[in-house]
């Protein structure tokens, strides 16, 4: 086991007011995996990938458990953490436009990472990062280390963002949808880069997107967040084949037939309750079209559909005695497009 | 080369403006009510004297042609003659503006040295005591009144505790260093002349504070807000992410890109202490460029007002070039575009 998180329970303050972003997430990432994270905008994706970095906003409590190979970085302090980041756990932004300092060349912002964490000389630095930004498959290296961000398109400033966080061959690698921001070729291309990676190395890699095809490309399981929580949880392609809670069904009903990535989830009718404003019951109770008495009451908890696949919804929970059987079944059948 | 094309077009932008200020205050110096052979001649001169002089001073030619007199003697380097100090313009302005001048670049000296440190403070503390703090002396520096700030200085420093002297540039009895730049400081410290550079000095901290007051507000507030910006930045976050320490992050990467604007900021800030020094230098009787202008506003010595006018836009409009240059040395993205 790579990464495990444990009942990550996250409060941010805005106004004053502390709301409850994050809500005992629970996951596993192994060494080797592509893990992906879907959900709606706003639903605590980038705030879940955050928290495994504890790079949160000012005033965050951060509540749970988040253990990097057996160690727990939970409880680190600031120092060791500085540490960890960009080392053994690293991240790429979705904006690459902006994710890069202005006013320094690539060459120096790679090296960066390797000042921070290894004993390299400059000599070997110099190596190490002509060797980086080859290997993310960019052109004319020697000339591309001198020069700043501005000069290199969206899809090559990501290239050297990967770049920076490759650096030291870091264990886990988080993508904050790495991809969001750039056109659908360039898409594709970072996407094969990222599949590269994983098969060279033994890097666990936690995808975030909104994209559901971004999902059937790169990733091997899939954990669906609602408001703040974790829906649903299953291999790649069982979860395409075999959806069981609702939301994860609208998601799938939702992507284009023919494929086309540029367009956005949220054809699910109604919208995503607020922080400020939770549901006592299942949070997606309000959106649902097979909702019930106890959905708007209770939440429901986590239950195993068979061995890796695991979903928070009524219709499954032995409690709530599968009383809605009929929609199990036939429905998935309409999401085996992809 | 990039960069000198940059300057020559700045250069030639240089000139309309100039032209646009003298017209200007050539308007309003002309337009202010009173007659400046009157004041020259006194109340007991008769008739047939004032109009003679009035004629010889050009008072009766339309407006646009004593401006065409003027700028054409402008051209020859002539500024005409003060009719207050009875000497060429120019020369006195060679006399006085070292002084101002000397004090507008301590005032900047300190400007800098204490408002972007503590703008660097302010932001990196946002919302703590520090911050607090920082903020509140900022905007008393920006709201108070130069003068008033100057008597109260005045009053506690000099008189009071008599830590720092109160007036001049000098002490009484000790003669000024030998002419090179006309700044008693730079000149003492080229001639090596030690007791002369410590009463320069010592001169020049409470006109300077007061005068600096404002811009350290000014350059304090800009740094904090420009620094709140970037230190909210995706390449912030990027760098944090790298693994890097909160003073790495702070100095190696939100610094730069936080003190760009306040540099832009730095021009108009030195505008406004050359500005200021009008009522410093009349607080603490400093024999500058701003005691020559009142005198020269209270004898309708237009010559005198000009001239001082257009040195000061002149100052301004290359110090504002000098920074927009440096921009271009330190700001990558201009240099491709
Ligand atoms: N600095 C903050 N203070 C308070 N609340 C915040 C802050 N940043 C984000 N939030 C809230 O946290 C929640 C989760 O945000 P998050 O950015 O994790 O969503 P996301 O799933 O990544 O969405 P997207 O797909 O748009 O990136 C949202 O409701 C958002 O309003
Ligand atoms: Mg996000």
């Amino acid at each position: 086991m790579l990464l495990e998180v444990n009942d990550v329970s996250l409060s941010l303050r805005r106004d004053g007011k502390y709301s409850k972003i994050l809500d005992h997430v629970s996951f596993q990432v192994n060494k080797g995996e592509t893990v992906g994270i879907v959900g709606e905008s706003g639903c605590g994706k980038s705030m879940t990938a955050l928290s495994l970095m504890r790079l949160l906003p000012d005033k965050a409590k951060l509540e749970g458990s988040v253990e990097l190979q057996g160690e727990k970085i939970t409880n680190y302090s600031k120092r060791k953490l500085e540490k960890v980041r960009g080392n053994q756990m690293s991240m790429i932004f979705q904006n690459p436009l902006t994710s890069l300092n202005p006013l320094q060349t690539v060459g120096t912002q790679i090296e960066e990472s390797l000042i921070l964490h290894t004993n390299m000389s400059k000599k070997e630095r110099r190596v190490r990062v002509l060797k980086l930004l080859n290997d993310v498959g960019l052109p004319r290296v020697e000339e591309l280390i001198d020069e700043y961000p501005h000069q290199l398109s969206g899809g090559m400033r990501q290239r050297i963002m990967i770049a920076i966080a490759m650096a030291c061959e870091p264990q886990l690698l988080i993508c904050d949808e790495p991809t969001t921001a750039l056109d659908v070729t360039v898409q594709a291309q970072i996407l094969e880069l990222m599949n590269e990676i994983k098969e060279q190395t033994q890097m666990g890699i936690i995808m975030i997107t909104h994209d559901m095809g971004v999902v059937a490309e790169v990733c091997d399981r899939v954990i669906v967040m609602y408001a703040g929580k974790v829906v649903e949880e299953a291999p790649v392609v069982e979860l395409f084949q075999n959806p069981k809670h609702p939301y994860t069904r609208g998601l799938l009903n939702s992507i284009p037939k023919l494929g086309q990535r540029k367009q956005k989830l949220g054809s699910i009718p109604g919208t995503v309750p607020v922080p400020e404003n939770m549901p006592v019951g299942c949070r997606f109770a309000d959106r649902c079209s097979h909702v019930m008495d106890i959905c708007k009451s209770t939440v429901p908890q986590v239950t195993e559909i068979k061995e890796n696949h695991q979903t928070a919804c009524w219709l499954y929970d032995e409690e709530g005695g599968n009383k809605d059987a009929t929609t199990g079944s036939n429905q998935s059948q309409t999401t085996l497009h992809y | 080369m990039d960069a000198l094309r940059f300057i020559a077009r700045r250069l030639v932008l240089m000139i309309p403006i100039l032209f646009g200020i003298s017209i200007l205050t050539f308007v309003i110096s002309n337009t202010i009510p009173g007659d400046p052979a009157r004041l020259i001649l006194g109340p007991k001169a008769t008739p047939e004297t004032l109009s003679a002089l009035q004629e010889e001073m050009g008072l009766n030619d339309p407006l646009y042609i004593q401006y065409g007199n003027y700028m054409a003697g402008i051209f020859q380097g002539d500024l005409g003659q003060s009719t207050y100090s009875q000497r060429p313009v120019s020369e006195d302005l060679v006399r006085y503006f070292p002084a101002t001048f000397e004090l507008t670049m301590f005032a900047m000296v300190i400007t800098l040295l204490i408002g972007i440190p503590f703008g660097i403070i302010s932001a990196s503390r946002k919302d703590k005591i520090a911050d607090q703090i920082t903020r509140v002396f900022a905007l008393m520096g920006v709201a108070m009144p130069a003068f008033w700030l100057g008597l109260l200085f005045l009053l506690f420093f000099y008189l009071k505790i008599g830590m720092f002297p109160g007036s001049g540039r000098l002490d009484t009895g000790m003669s000024p260093p030998e002419y090179i730049t006309g700044m008693y400081t730079v000149d003492a410290l080229l001639t090596g002349n030690w007791p002369v550079f410590r009463s320069a000095v010592m001169h020049l901290v409470l006109p300077g504070i007061t005068q600096a007051a404002i811009t350290i507000g000014m350059i304090t507030r800009m740094t904090r807000s420009s620094m709140l910006e970037v230190l909210g930045s995706d390449y912030i976050r990027t760098a944090h992410a790298k693994g890097g320490s909160e003073n790495r992050v702070l100095y190696g990467h939100a610094l730069r890109n936080g003190v760009m604007p306040v540099i832009t900021l730095l021009g108009m800030a030195f505008g406004h202490a050359l500005g200021g020094s009008i009522l410093v230098e009349s607080v603490f009787s400093w024999p500058g460029l701003g005691r020559y202008a009142v005198n020269a506003i209270n004898y309708l010595d237009f010559p005198a007002v000009m001239g001082v006018t257009m040195l000061i836009a002149v100052m301004f409009i290359l110090v504002n070039l000098i920074i927009d240059t440096l921009y271009f040395f330190i700001d990558p993205r201009l240099k491709h575009d």
